[in-house]
């Protein structure tokens, strides 16, 4: 009998030849993405897209059963691809790129598929897809593992909940008084190692921690302490110093300097030191240069003696390598002498504030967000990933679907300590969350513009364009999203002489335009973002805008109130959220930018009210 | 029989696998990738099921796999069985998949042997750790049963009916060590169902955050073999009658076709008759069983499909390496999967 036998049974004849005409797109070739290329292809779909932005490494072999030691540095999705050929019956297509880069992959492509297969590993572009998803209005299915932990999500976009109809966790944040003067936790040695004492030796010019600014959270509201951290920094650039005129002999300065003087200062701020316990400098006597060991077990913890030896030796190393690389090292997990230079520091300073030290091996997972990962999460997550699309896609000959919020989301319940008589918790599918910023809360549509109207229209002509055709009373005000820049409101019309492409709007660009009129009825139009797409001539002026209906809502209540009453978070240990200035662990694949923002975590307030603090907060720092 | 000692000592691992396997030894530890690397597993069967778990459990660097199948390989194994070729069917099963899957990772020691359980002894069994089916009949899980029984050894037995899947676990008696944070109310020992009790819960505060308090739970897991499992499934006493409602209706029908796989297939009647009786033996209202259900059970018996085979294999896998590893509760002892609602219920029969 042939292959498809079974198949056929399961989906029916006529069902069978429409999965054989379906396209998929399928966003990660990584550990969920194997698992679902080789279930999409025994499933015979008749076309998948696989996008992938990285290469292998030897640690994703333990999962990503696709990919073998010789495959190391070479790129996941044509890998991938090559490594299933022996058994597809499919068309796979695959590419090596950024989800997010709308150049490769502009809105017209992703129209093509009838359902997307997210497998991917970070906020953000997970973020992206499912937004991109609105706009197509194609369904998604999403999913995620962490561990032993691992979910699905299936999203049909304007009937379901989408990705960002529930608050996500936020990279966690530390204030800054916490992480310079008063760490109680292993993590808070790691963050003051790796992203201000080793960024500030190494990677000096890359801090944008601007000390000046008047806005700046330092976490506490004590004047002395703040004028101390300030003083702090700049001695600290004398310690750069030392690393650039490469004067190695004077390392034991530098663990003068951090390690003895920086907390005997510490210890005259009494106020701190009232309900914790003090910290004890490390003795001068043991800032001494021996001769360099064997090498030591990464898994074990070592003494306070071998982490300053360690300090001494790997900093050398350090200023060895800096000519080399124009004086410009970054931290990466990988790179042995940036780690153990940063598990020295966290370790040394941990045991200064009688705080237990960590092994190299465990500063490894901290300082790099090193999430745990296994195969048989991986391979179940898959597994339902690929036979919810069957459901979505209303190929079960059996299950008709009638209404999507008929459709089950599954996390894994057993594994997560939630329950112990369900391996799956199953719940039906939510509708859409009226406030969610991304899918409910905002009306949404694609605007073509031409190359040339895109050089010669002005911002204010584009906005008259946007308020006429959507009836928008005066008051309105213009939101780049994707440059999470402020382009227009009422106090705000600096740039309404540029033209679009002045203002770096281009193909791809997701604009957020909402309704800033002070109406005496409270009511307001709902707010409408538009992903432009650029097209046609260089010579044709041609805008078009798509057809619209943007109703008139009630107001949300204003929270002004509350932005004004939570200035102090003076002694909170973390705080969540992204508008206050704090130090950031950031994803693992997030490293464009230290000052990444997801910036509609903010599910109360109005959209728009949310988007804006965080980009005015963004100006005032780039000031 | 296991080994239930620490397995620490003189079994290091090198720093190559320390590095290979980081991400699953940040989840486990070092002590459970090393008792992982001493086991012995056999597996019998690599049909769909069967190859998902020899990726997964390869993959995570157990010590040694044995593959046992005497299938030659068909057009339909295509269909479901990834480590399969065009060029493969005609080949003998094990023939076919080996190359694939020394490739998988190499430090495994692997072996294949060309046999069916029915022809297993127990001189053969004695040298595992632990034994998986897939894909067998209900005399052959009888029998592979009551060898893992004398000789005191684990097993876990799996199958799917296209949309559907179940899986048997038969660990005889296992004390398994769980960690939680301690909640409102505290974990105490004693029995919490029929099979399974807490015999021992150890509190410690968490290293970096001294207001958190976790709990090292023990609990101790009997088994019932698979004939008197069959014979004496109920769930009667220990669910609460609304639950009783909601019991997905692949369980009397799974349970149905493991006391007679036969009759399902030649006498749909009789068998849907013999699922009445399953409802009622396990306390279940038989009110929402229709027949266009029973009908697409039928219609799908047996058959193989690779998302299934995903969700299956990887829950099975799973608990091998965490009872190989000493993490996390095992399963007891039934569990069903249904593809359509992704229910996914573990009962105790």
């Amino acid at each position: 009998m042939p292959r498809e036998t079974n198949i056929v049974k399961i989906l029916g004849q006529k069902n069978y030849e429409k999965i054989r005409n379906t396209k998929c797109l399928l966003v990660g070739a990584g550990g969920i993405g194997s698992e679902l290329l080789k279930d999409l292809i025994l499933m015979d779909f008749g076309e998948i897209h696989i996008v992938d932005l990285d290469t292998i490494d030897l640690s994703n072999l333990n999962r990503q059963f696709l990919f073998r030691q010789r495959d190391i540095k070479k790129p996941k999705s044509t890998t991938a691809v090559n490594a299933v050929k022996h058994f597809s019956n499919s068309k796979i297509v695959p590419y090596q790129g950024n989800i997010m880069d709308s150049t490769q992959f502009p809105l017209h492509w992703f129209e093509q598929f009838d359902i997307i297969f997210n497998a991917l590993d970070n906020l953000a572009a997970r973020r992206y897809v499912n937004k991109i998803s609105q706009f197509i209005l194609t369904p998604l299915l999403e999913s995620g593992t962490a561990g032993f932990d691992g979910y699905i999500q299936p999203i049909i976009p304007g009937k379901t909940e989408c990705f960002d109809c529930t608050k996500k966790e936020t990279p966690k944040t530390f204030p800054v008084c916490t992480i310079r003067s008063t760490p109680s936790q292993p993590i808070h040695c790691i963050v003051w190692a790796k992203n201000f004492l080793f960024s500030q030796l190494f990677a000096a010019e890359n801090t944008g921690d601007n000390m000046d600014d008047p806005n700046k959270d330092w976490g506490t509201t004590d004047p002395e302490e703040i004028k101390r951290i300030k003083q702090e920094t700049n001695e600290l650039q004398e310690l750069q110093n030392i690393i650039t005129a490469k004067q190695k002999e004077r390392i034991p300065a530098i663990l003068k300097k951090l390690f003895i003087q920086d907390i005997e200062k510490l210890l005259l701020l009494g106020n701190l030191w009232k309900t914790r316990d003090k910290p004890v400098p490390i003795n001068a006597l043991d800032i001494v240069k021996s001769p360099e060991d064997e090498k030591l077990d990464l898994n074990n913890i070592w003494p306070i003696q071998q982490q300053i030896q360690n300090f001494i030796n790997v900093t050398e190393k350090l200023i060895d390598r800096m000519p080399k690389e124009n004086n410009f090292i970054e931290f990466d997990k990988d790179d042995e002498d940036t780690l153990e230079f940063v598990a020295a520091a966290s370790n040394i300073r941990s045991q200064i504030f009688n705080i237990p030290m960590k092994s190299v091996f465990d500063i490894k997972q901290i300082a790099g967000n090193i999430i745990p990962a296994i195969a048989t999460t991986n391979a179940l997550v898959a597994g339902l990933s690929s036979i919810t699309s069957l459901r979505i896609l209303n190929l079960l000959k059996y299950a008709p679907l009638k209404d999507a919020k008929d459709l089950n989301m599954a996390f894994t319940a057993k594994s997560s300590n939630m329950s112990q008589n369900r391996y799956l918790s199953n719940p039906k599918l939510a509708p859409p969350n009226c406030k969610c910023p991304v899918c409910a809360a905002v009306v949404r549509g694609v605007l073509h513009v031409s190359k040339k109207s895109l050089e010669t229209f002005t911002l204010q002509k584009f906005v008259e364009c946007l308020q006429s055709q959507y009836e928008y009373e005066e008051d309105i005000s213009l939101l780049d999203m994707t440059g999470q820049r402020l382009l227009v409101d009422f106090d705000f019309d600096d740039l309404l002489q540029k033209t679009l492409s002045e203002l770096k709007l281009h193909d791809g660009s997701v604009i957020l335009l909402s309704d800033d009129s002070d109406r005496d009825d409270g009511m307001l139009k709902k707010p409408a973002e538009f992903y432009i797409v650029v097209s046609g001539s260089l010579n044709e002026e041609k805008m078009e805008l798509p057809k619209l209906n943007i109703p008139l809502l009630p107001a949300p209540p204003s929270t002004t109130d509350t932005e004004e009453t939570s200035e102090n978070v003076d002694t909170v240990a973390t705080t969540e959220g992204g508008q206050e200035d704090v130090i950031t662990i950031l994803d693992d694949t997030d490293t464009t930018s230290s000052k990444k923002r997801h910036f509609s975590d903010d599910d109360e307030g109005p959209p728009t009210k949310a988007v804006k603090q965080a980009i005015d907060d963004d100006i005032i720092e780039l000031n | 029989m296991l080994d239930s000692g620490a397995n620490t000592g003189g079994n290091l691992l090198s720093a190559d696998e320390i590095a290979l396997y980081d991400r699953q030894i940040r989840l486990w530890g070092l002590a459970a990738q090393a008792n992982m690397r001493s086991a012995k597993v056999l597996l019998a069967g690599c049909g769909a099921i069967g190859t998902e778990i020899t990726k997964n459990i390869v993959l995570s660097g157990i010590g040694h796999l044995c593959i046992c199948d005497g299938h030659v390989v068909t057009e339909e194994d295509l269909g479901s069985q990834f480590f399969l070729a065009r060029d493969s069917v005609g080949l003998k099963r094990i023939a076919a998949v080996r190359e694939r899957v020394v490739e998988l990772n190499p430090r495994v020691a692997l072996s294949f042997e060309d046999i069916f359980v029915d022809t297993m002894d127990e001189e053969f069994l004695a040298k595992f750790d632990l034994v998986i089916g897939t894909e067998l009949g209900e005399q052959q899980i009888s029998h592979l049963n009551k060898l893992t029984r004398k000789l005191n050894i684990p097993l876990y037995v799996a199958g799917s009916n296209g949309l559907f899947g179940y899986i048997f676990v038969d660990l005889i008696q296992f004390d398994g060590t769980n960690e939680k944070l301690q909640s409102a109310k505290p974990t105490v020992t004693g029995s919490v169902s029929a099979n399974r009790e807490i015999i021992k819960v150890e509190v410690h505060t968490d290293d970096d955050d001294d207001k958190k308090t976790f709990e090292t739970i023990m609990t101790r897991n009997k088994y019932r073999p698979f004939d008197e499992m069959l014979l004496n499934a109920t769930l009667k006493g220990q669910l609460k009658r609304r639950q009783l409602k909601r019991v997905s209706n692949v369980l009397p029908l799974t349970l149905t076709q493991l006391q007679n796989s036969k009759l399902l297939h030649e006498n749909a009647e009789k068998f849907t008759e013999n699922v009445r009786t399953m409802c009622d033996q396990l306390g279940i209202d038989q009110g929402t069983l229709s027949q266009e259900y029973i009908s697409q059970f039928i219609n799908q018996a047996g058959l193989e499909f690779a998302p299934v085979a995903a969700v299956i294999g990887g829950v099975l896998a799973q608990d091998v390496v965490n009872i190989l590893g000493k993490r996390q509760l095992p399963l007891n002892n039934f569990i069903i999967f249904d593809g359509i609602t992704l229910d996914m219920p573990i009962f105790e029969l």
